[in-house]
């Protein structure tokens, strides 16, 4: 849960981390019906140019909206813009690391919205994304700006 | 010297064009335990997701579906039968009808969802329009890569709109 007094400009959120492998990609693959070859075989992604089998985009876009319901808390805060940059594929075998910085803070129509720049590494420090996203709060839940 | 290009006449037509309707069935609760499981495993998964009485008591005022839930897997009610996309060629020009080339990768580039305040709840019958918003291409490692950008717009049974999620596609022969 966000601790209401540092939310400023600046502060970095809580990372969370996830390691390529099946047991973390099947598990999103058996709620989204998502069977590419290349998310579940060596030699299918071989064939299009990977190292290894790569994780799913969309599961890693998915694990963003966690990072940030994991700081916020979910029965408080909604999500409102989640995006993301592919540079590199997440491979089987790296864990990727997901983590955040608070961009700018407004109040709006009742709700306390938070921007934040979003990115994601793996364990090498090889950077596999950026983007940027928004939560809200409803903003009687919060201090002043 | 003709320039190398990967978008054909028929594609180029396509920009703009809708593609795809599709109704999901009724969401369950135990769809939305089953999604929350997966996105929060190896712990458990936050009470809101399928603890009704602790849910009833949050601003939500009952089970939502975590906002990134897709209520389009393991078929969809209308098209009646309809299993979704082929991961193997997920392409727009195939439900368009456009001559495309035969692409040997389909690469997820990136994606931009924006919500609205209107959760996804039990019982909700989501319905979902596709576009195609355009193509872009760039020489790569593997060659000239296809950058395909798409639209999909939710609705729930109300007609309010849920979320819009523009996705970027890479492609390459």
């Amino acid at each position: 849960m966000i601790d209401l007094t540092t939310l400023r400009p600046g502060l970095e959120i809580p990372t969370i981390s996830r390691p390529g492998d099946y047991q973390y990609w099947n598990r999103y693959a058996a709620v989204n019906y998502e069977f590419a070859g290349h998310h579940m075989d060596d030699a299918a992604a071989q064939h299009e140019g990977f190292e290894a089998a790569i994780g799913m985009g969309p599961f890693i876009h998915a694990l963003l909206h966690v990072l940030l319901r994991e700081w916020a808390g979910e029965d408080v805060a909604r999500v409102i813009h989640v995006g993301l940059r592919s540079r590199r594929p997440w491979l089987r075998g790296r864990t990727l690391i997901q983590g955040g910085t608070v961009t700018a803070v407004r109040e709006a129509a009742g709700e306390r919205f938070v921007s934040l720049d979003v990115w994601g590494d793996d364990d090498t420090g090889e950077r596999l994304f950026t983007g940027e996203a928004e939560i809200a709060f409803p903003a009687g839940s919060l201090p002043p700006p | 010297m003709a320039e190398q290009t990967l978008i054909t006449p028929e594609m180029a037509e396509a920009v703009g064009r809708d593609y795809e309707w599709t109704t999901s069935y009724p969401i369950e609760t135990s769809d939305i335990r089953r999604w929350a499981i997966a996105m929060y495993y190896p712990a458990p998964p936050p009470s809101l997701y399928w603890d009704e009485a602790h849910a009833r008591s949050t601003r939500w005022g009952g089970i939502v579906a975590p906002e990134e839930f897709n209520p389009f897997a393991w078929m969809r009610a209308e098209p009646r039968g309809d299993m979704g996309f082929d991961t193997r060629r997920p392409w727009p020009e195939l439900r368009l009808g456009a001559r495309c080339p035969d692409f040997r990768a389909n690469i997820f580039a990136g994606t931009a969802t924006t919500y609205t305040a209107t959760r996804m709840r039990p019982g909700d019958v989501i319905t979902s329009v596709l576009s195609l918003v355009g193509y872009e291409e760039k020489p790569g490692r593997v060659g000239l890569m296809l950058f395909t950008t798409t639209e999909n717009r939710w609705t729930n049974q109300d007609g309010e709109r849920v979320r819009t999620a523009r996705s970027v596609l890479i492609r390459y022969l």
